[in-house]
Order: structure tokens, then sequence, then C-alpha cells
């Protein structure tokens, strides 16, 4: 079975996809805080990224420096075989869950 | 106007990431800083923000240690309430023990991740600050629990409230020490495992 994913690994897996070429932290920061709709610190997707290129979901490598960040690297991320696996998982799993009910679900608040 | 954050800020983070990491992770913060955060914020507001991120990335880097370091307290708090005895000698041994024993490894590992010596004090400093706010919880929990006659003798008779919630902030010094003979170790380590 692949890696069980939470919420927040979902977003910010699917931020680099999205990103594609350009995903590194900030943006990944950026793309993740305005799918999931709040304010995402950047301690919490670094923690995130850290843990899923330790699960191999995903690789990394340094890029260049821009003068807005004095020219310190960017650290580029993009999403492995397995990532893209534990992505399927995921949805799949959503998608039996809500199998069969409709959206939004009405009755007792 | 200057468009940096502090520079001791930065210092600070530098303690708890690997220095790559940190190339990257302070390059996103300082983009970050000067393009959204000082301009909307001006500079005393983004300089809190850019501390609080880096309070964030050293309580995140810490917090397994201080995890275990607040487990000892709570559970040190749970064995002499539900289990009362008169002789402290031999649990007090053990939460001794263990407290060194963590705040040795804090040191190290973080020592050891930065290659910094002054990583260990660092860190012996947040496990201890992060553990006293997280072993107060706990502790404050159990009593919710467990706040009848009886229990709460043998709470006064093992040290009372005061040093319930209060010991591990008291640590904070000893921590510091600990946390700095563990970096000496990490640091020392660390170089001399890159030495050819």
């Amino acid at each position: 079975m692949a890696e069980i994913l939470g919420t927040f690994e979902q977003a910010v897996l699917l931020a680099i996809i999205r990103l594609g070429d350009d995903a590194y932290g900030r943006a990944i920061l950026q793309e993740a805080g305005m799918r999931l709709r709040r304010a995402v610190s950047p301690g919490a997707v670094q923690a995130t990224l850290e843990r899923l290129e330790k699960k191999g979901l995903v690789m990394s490598q340094l890029g260049s420096g821009t003068p807005i960040r004095s020219g310190r690297p960017r650290r580029f991320y993009r999403i492995g075989p397995s990532g893209i696996s534990a992505l399927n998982e995921a949805r799949t799993t959503v998608e039996h869950l809500w199998s069969g009910l409709r959206r939004p679900l009405k009755g007792h608040a | 106007m200057r468009n940096n954050p502090p520079v001791w800020a930065e210092a600070i983070l530098r303690l708890f990431l690997k220095p790559d990491v940190f190339l990257s992770v302070s390059g996103d913060l300082l983009e970050q800083y000067r393009d959204s955060i000082l301009p909307d914020r001006g500079l005393f507001r983004a300089d809190v923000w850019y501390l609080t991120q880096v309070l964030g990335f050293a309580f995140r880097k810490t917090s397994p240690c201080a995890a275990l370091f607040a487990g000892a307290y709570v559970a040190r708090f749970a064995w002499d309430t539900l289990l009362p005895t008169t002789d402290f000698h031999v649990r007090s041994q053990i939460t001794t023990y263990t407290s060194i024993g963590i705040l040795l490894a804090a040191g190290f590992w973080t020592a050891w991740r930065s290659g910094s010596y002054l990583a260990g004090p660092a860190a012996g400093f947040a496990t201890v600050a992060t553990a006293s706010v997280l072993s107060a919880g706990g502790n404050a929990v159990l009593l919710a629990m467990w706040h009848d006659a009886a229990t709460m003798s043998a709470i006064s008779a093992s040290g009372g409230l005061d040093e319930a919630f209060l010991l591990p902030a008291i640590l904070i010094v000893p921590g510091i020490v600990l946390g700095a003979v563990g970096g000496f170790v990490g640091a020392g380590a660390k170089r001399l495992s890159r030495t050819p």
C-alpha cells in the first residue's frame, strides 16, 4: 500500500506538481496557502518538505540565487513516482469514502 | 531604511538548520520579508514576523526532545500522585538522569546538524522552554482528572503544585549547560567526521 498522506502533505505535493520547474520553498508556500485558503507558515512547509523527501516522495536540488534573496540559493523540488502513487491512493481513498453520498451533506447540524 | 531582518535572528536560525538548508530557507524567508512582509507591515512588525518564523523553526527542531522531557515530568507527576511514596530517592534519580540524557541528546543532535558549537546551548534552552509549557499543560490535565483530597495530599507530600508546574522552567540554566556539553560533543564530532 502506498504512503497515506495528510491534507497538508497533499497540498504541498499538489503545489509541487502545479508549479512544475518553479517549485521552490516560497512558491510552494504561496500555492499551498492559496489552495488551502489559509495562512501557511514557512516552518510548516519546510518540515513537510523534509519529511516527504525523507520518505522518498519528493527530490530536491539547489538552484541559483536572486538579488532579492541576496544571492542565496533556491531549493527546487520535484515529485517522484512514489509521490504520484501516494497522491493517487489518497484521491482514491477519498472518492471511496464519498461514493454514494451527495455533496453537500444535508441533515442534522 | 534597512531591508534586512535582524542579523541576530538570522544567526539563531543558522543554529537550528543544516548549513545547506539554512541557505535555502533563509533565502525564502528573506525573499518573503523583502517582497511582501516589509512593504505591508513596516520594519518593526516585519522583524517580529521574522523572529516568529525563526522561533517556529527552533520549536520544530527541538520539539521531539521537548516532548520527551515534558513527558518525563508529567509521568513523574502522575507516578507521585497516583502511587504515593515517602522515599523519592529512586524516582528523583530516574527523572534526573532521564532529563540529563534528553538535554545532552538535544544539544548533540542540534549541533551535529548545524555544525555550530553554539547550537547546543540554544537547543538546551529551546528544549526546556518548550517542555515547561508542555508539562504544565499535561500536569493541568492530570490535575483536572484527579483532584480528590487523597490525591491533593499526595501532591503536597511530593513537593506540592509549585514544584509540579515550575520545576521544568527552573531547569532553564541547567538545560543550557547540558545542551552546551552535548553541543560541544556534537559539533566536535561533526568536524571530526568531515576531516579527510
